[in-house]
């Protein structure tokens, strides 16, 4: 019983629910479930039934939206699924600390400086183009009282 | 060797080798034997084909004229050494020893080959005797056409008894009953000049049959057989069919009962094999070859009496449904649906697709006996529902048992298959086509009248009662048969409902309630308010029941509608059965003959009412779209402009104002991400998508009046959804579903309109996504989806230049054509095109066919493009020349053929994009030169070649002079030097078609020729 209720923990700031239900049968392919108590973005969806003349059962494979891992789960159709608020900003970079955290700034104009620099390649890229001197956004993801930067792009916001 | 020896001398060099084979095969050690018929299967292999074997440096006219020396002496001389060996086989009795059964093998595999041997002919052109010796080279082997050369082999009384006689000594062998099973199939096509005597052709047939008759009738046929024997049948129907009614009646008679039988005993077989999953189908192929065989017998062998006919078909359909029945009335294995939790159902396997094919036939034959086959079936729906009507009420006190839960599983399949077969009894499929009532059956139901079985009276009390609490009329003997089915099925409907309101709906199953859908439609399709002018002869029983002026038919039509909004409502969470709903709702409305009688009930005005009280985000994908579709699709058939106008608003209003309430939002961009506001949006963009795929030539105008607007302001979503790829993707369909069904009707100011829009939202895409890097191992799976759907949307602009079927035109000079756009978009996501996204073959077939098809239609406005755009379109041209698959390479050269009879005739040889394409000449007689362009792409890339080098006459001298001087060795030099003069032997630079022909056929003995010394790895 303990896992179910782990699922409906609290993000500290809004008070406010981290999911809310959704029929399985309504999900689409493509937006967000929760998988095994993790937040994870649906990459494939199929129908399957109990028996030839059961009812429909969903067949999802997801993906956790901040470790990539893979998850899979079968429930029937009928079923309420948890969907993971999911929210995304976007913030500019101003400074990366040496040890790894990103100084970001949002569009008004408030300063974070609690996130570290993402791994693998977002991260790499992130490197090279602030040290190229170039104006970069970051997309941070924010779910389940997690954060991270999970895209970069170079600002070409400026020169338009 | 032997081959290139025997163009020389004719072949007396091989046919010395081969009397030297075959005395080494007659007298020689064992060992020795098998290494002589090895030499002659190599040799053979040898002549087999003339398209793929250029390894030898012979051009391919020399290796057709090979080919058919060979056939017409040696092969034949071969094929009757390997028949005397094998009468001498079977002269003993098995078991034989090792040694023995290993000679026969290769001895059958040799006279299989030469049966299968793809034969020359001299009339077809080259290309499609590549596809014939491909054709060949797959499993479906040609048929056995020979020439009037082979008819003393052939007509050989002693052949056709001899290879039925090998087969029934060696169907034990496995390793041999297969190849000598295939001989059999092939003789059984005999076919082409040898066959044009009519007598010596019969007297083969009856020889075959006689032989075939005594083999089959004396044993039963074997699982791994079926397919062979299967096939036989089918190739003898395929090449004899109008020789069957020559022969005897007896043999007729005996002939028809055993293709019954074999079909009843495959059928029988199939069932069994459906149980055991893990073994091969060969009876459900076998039974699938039968029916086939039948469709030509019941059209074409008319000699037959009606009687046995009659009996032929009522067996094959009684067996039909007795093995989809369960016990006691069928012997369907009770067991099938019992495979525990994991019944995997996808949507393009469920059974009415998996068993199409079989289905029709047997609704074909089912047709030709209605007498008998409607009665069984309603017989079955109504005991069925006996039991049915029986059950709710105990399931409804206490929860079932185990047994009493599979027997109702049963009930249900029982049900399924018995709506399945009914369903292609009455119609017929009708892709595409008007659905109308085939002829046998309106002949049959006015039979009935006409005979006072069947009277309208009974019929339209039976439509009356299908309430499922209403009691079985008592004059229901009475009724017309084709109703009586209808009557069961909609009775169906109703206890489902009943079922549903006694709080018993999960014990329904959906399977059933698809099938019921799926049948309506169809029924829907034919018989609901048929067309009268289209029949000849009609019904009046039919048509009292179900024609327009019918109270009945109304009756009927709110009682589908009511059903089609029960489901909707009380099935959300079962997606296929929905599916099956909206496309029975679809259908009911798609002609305005019938939907004009449909728009205004009172049915259709609550249907539309409980749409629009469905909750946010509780329909399953895809289905809103197809209401919304039904709904624009029904609004058609209003010829006065005020009702259509009234018609619409009804339905699109509601929309605009959700729409407009949410962007009026001050807050918007807050609570853009809260779970109910994006509900709300995904809803109406599928409502959106709806209404763009209903749109018509007659209702597009007044629907692009009510979605031009939304898309103008779609694309704030854009820019707020960015990071929602649900959202961002469902925009992009819109605009690709607006393109794809309105564009073609819009006037020039609203195509204008629509362009715009696209445009901007392809832009404002572009601008979300570029130089933009997400993490994961999916994140270029879902950029494909995306960037398949904006080039799906600039595919569907573009064809507004090839197909535009609005007449309007324009006082307003409109400068911007669809090809503008298209390129503008494309300009903007290249950028977004990355070689890692090409590497999903379906978006890269996407992208360059999009190249081609602009090219096709404009290559001026191609060859205009600024340059850095144009470098990039040539970089990614060259990348499909050597990445990719031979689609995309055929893509390329179509482009750049085209590119290049463009440059040449407006002999704009000096331009920028001239220039570009310039080493192009280069590259491509490189790749081909180097054998890096697969050989079947050599004669599209010597076209392409050979305008290339009309365009760069001075490139292409430069290049020949490079290549020869760049070789070491003078003999090299001086035979390339020779081939490149031969190349260009009567050829003129003019780009025509005949030049580039000629061009084309000494390019081909080109390769051949340099690619023989020239290709040293």
């Amino acid at each position: 019983m303990a896992d179910i209720d782990d699922t409906h923990f609290e993000t500290g700031d809004s008070g406010a629910s981290a999911t809310y239900p959704m029929q399985c049968s309504a999900l689409r392919k493509n937006g967000f479930v929760m998988l095994k108590t993790r937040p994870c973005k649906i990459v494939e969806m199929s129908t399957s039934k109990t028996g030839k003349h059961g009812h429909a059962k969903v067949h999802l494979v997801g993906i956790d939206i901040f470790s990539g891992k893979k998850y899979e789960d079968i429930c029937p159709s009928t079923h309420n699924m948890d969907v993971p608020h999911v929210k995304r900003e976007d913030y500019q970079l101003t400074d990366i600390s040496d040890d790894g955290y990103l100084s970001l700034m949002s569009d008004n104009g408030d300063l974070r400086e609690d996130l570290k620099i993402p791994e693998g390649e977002v991260g790499a890229q992130l490197r090279t183009e602030y040290d190229a001197g170039k104006d970069i956004l970051c997309t941070v993801l924010k779910s389940c009282g997690e954060e991270v930067v999970i895209a970069v792009k170079t600002n070409t916001a400026l020169d338009k | 060797m032997v081959k290139r020896a025997s163009i020389d001398d004719n072949g007396r060099d091989r046919a010395t080798i081969l009397q030297e084979v075959e005395n080494l095969i007659v007298n020689a050690e064992p060992d020795k034997k098998l290494l002589g018929c090895n030499i002659i299967e190599n040799i053979m292999q040898e002549y087999a084909s003339t398209v793929k074997s250029t390894d030898v440096g012979l051009s391919w006219e020399v290796h057709f004229k090979a080919k058919k020396q060979f056939e017409g002496t040696d092969l034949k001389r071969i094929f009757q050494f390997c028949i005397y060996l094998l009468s001498e086989v079977v002269k003993n009795d098995p078991p034989y020893s090792d040694i023995m059964v290993q000679l026969t093998r290769h001895l059958l595999q040799i006279t299989e080959r030469v049966l299968v041997w793809g034969y020359v002919s001299p009339i077809l052109p080259k290309r499609l005797i590549g596809i014939y010796e491909s054709v060949y080279e797959s499993d479906q082997a040609p048929a056995l056409k020979l020439n009037d050369g082979w008819s003393e082999i052939m007509f050989n009384p002693d052949l056709v008894p001899l290879m039925f006689q090998v087969f029934w000594k060696v169907r034990d062998v496995d390793e041999l009953a297969h190849h000598s099973l295939n001989c059999l199939v092939q003789l059984a096509s005999l076919s082409g000049g040898i066959v044009n005597n009519e007598e010596s052709r019969m007297k083969y047939l009856n020889s075959y049959l006689v032989n075939f008759l005594n083999l089959i009738s004396n044993t039963t046929v074997k699982r791994k057989e079926s397919l062979g024997i299967s096939n036989i049948v089918k190739k003898l129907v395929m090449f004899y069919i109008s020789d069957f009614s020559k022969l005897t009646n007896p043999l007729q008679e005996t002939l028809l009962d055993e293709f019954t039988r074999l079909t009843c005993h495959f059928c029988d077989g199939a069932t069994h094999d459906e149980a055991n999953t893990d073994e091969d189908n060969f009876f459900y192929d076998a039974y699938d070859n039968m029916l086939e065989a039948w469709t030509t017998l019941v059209a074409d062998f008319t000699s037959i009496s009606d009687e046995l006919h009659t009996s032929c078909a009522t067996r094959i359909f009684n067996n039909y449904v007795q093995c989809h029945l369960a016990t006691p009335d069928g012997t369907r294995r009770t067991d099938i649906s019992d495979t525990g939790g994991a019944y995997e159902e996808n949507i393009e396997d469920n059974d009415r697709t998996k068993y199409k094919e079989q289905l029709q036939t047997i609704g074909l034959l089912s047709r030709t006996i209605l007498q008998h086959s409607i009665p069984v079936l309603y017989k079955i729906l109504e005991s069925r529902i006996e039991v049915l009507l029986a059950t709710l009420p105990v399931m409804q006190q206490r929860a079932m048992n185990i047994n009493e839960a599979n027997s109702l599983d049963n009930l249900f399949e029982d049900l399924h298959w018995a709506i399945l077969i009914a369903g292609h009894v009455l119609c017929m499929e009708c892709d595409g086509e008007t659905a109308l009532i085939p002829s046998e059956i309106t002949h049959h139901s006015s039979e009935m009248a006409k005979n006072s079985i069947s009277n309208i009276e009974a019929s339209l009390k039976a439509l009356a009662s299908t309430d499922a609490k209403a009691t079985v009329p008592d004059n229901l003997e009475q009724c017309d048969p084709v109703i009586r089915i209808g009557y069961n099925v909609m009775r169906l409907c109703s206890i489902e409902e009943a079922a549903i309101n006694m709080k018993l709906g999960h014990l329904m199953s959906p399977e059933v309630g698809s099938s019921l859908m799926w049948f309506l439609k169809r029924w829907c399709l034919s018989y609901l308010l048929p067309e009268e002018d289209f029949y000849q002869q009609m019904s009046p029983v039919l048509l009292a029941c179900l024609g327009r002026d019918s109270e009945c038919s109304k009756l009927i039509i709110s009682f589908l509608l009511n059903k089609i909004s029960a489901n909707l409502y009380c099935f959300q969470t079962e997606p296929i059965l929905l599916r099956d709903t909206v496309e029975l709702f679809s259908d009911m409305v798609c002609t305005k003959q019938k939907s004009v009688y449909i728009i205004k009930t009172n049915s259709m005005a609550k249907l539309i009412t409980l749409t629009e009280e469905i909750q946010p985000g509780t329909l399953p994908p895809n289905i809103l779209r197809g209401v919304y579709k039904g709904l624009v699709l029904a609004g058609a058939c209003l010829v006065d402009p005020n009702e259509s106008t009234m018609y619409y608003e009804r339905i699109l209003n509601p929309l605009k104002i959700k729409f407009k309430t949410l962007l009026g939002q001050e807050n918007l961009a807050r609570i853009c991400e809260d779970e109910r506001v994006q509900k709300i949006v995904i809803d109406l963009l599928e409502c959106f998508i709806g209404v763009a795929k209903g749109s018509q030539m007659a209702t597009v105008e007044i629907l692009f009046e009510f979605i031009a607007p939304i898309l103008s302001e779609i694309q704030v979503f854009l820019n707020l959804y960015k990071h929602y790829q649900v959202i961002v993707q469902l925009i992009l369909e819109v605009f690709g579903q607006c393109a794809k069904y309105m564009l073609c009707y819009l006037r020039p100011l609203d195509s204008k309109k629509l362009y715009e829009s696209s445009l901007a939202a392809v832009q404002e895409y572009a601008k979300c996504n570029a130089t933009r890097l997400t993490n994961g191992q999916f994140a270029e799976e879902s950029s494909c989806q995306d960037l398949s759907l904006v080039l799906d949307l600039l595919t569907f602009i573009l064809s507004k230049d090839c197909i535009d079927l609005c007449t309007k035109t324009c006082d307003e000079e409109i400068t911007m054509t669809a090809s503008d756009i298209s390129l503008f978009g494309l300009k903007f996501i290249m950028p977004l095109m990355t070689i890692e996204l090409l590497k999903f073959p379906n978006l890269c077939a996407q992208f360059y066919r999009l190249l081609v098809l602009i090219n096709d239609i404009y290559p001026e406005k191609i060859a205009g493009l600024p340059e850095d755009m144009m470098t990039n379109l040539l970089r990614c041209i060259e990348l499909g020349l050597t990445n990719f698959g031979s689609d995309i390479v055929q893509a390329c050269l179509d482009f750049i053929q085209g590119m290049a009879s463009y440059l040449f005739r407006h002999q704009t040889l000096q331009s920028p994009f001239a220039l570009a394409l310039k080493p192009f000449l280069k590259l491509l007689m490189d790749l081909v030169l180097r054998h890096q362009i697969n050989s079947d792409m050599i004669s599209s890339s010597s076209t392409t070649i050979y305008t290339l080098i009309c365009c760069y006459q001075e490139e292409y001298q430069a290049l020949v002079q490079n290549l020869i001087q760049n070789q070491s060795d003078s003999l090299v030099a001086e035979r390339l030097t020779a081939a490149f003069n031969n190349l260009m032997f009567n050829v003129q630079f003019t780009c025509e078609r005949h030049a580039k022909l000629r061009f084309r056929d000494n390019f081909d003995k080109f390769i051949a020729n340099v690619h023989g010394f020239l290709l040293v790895k």
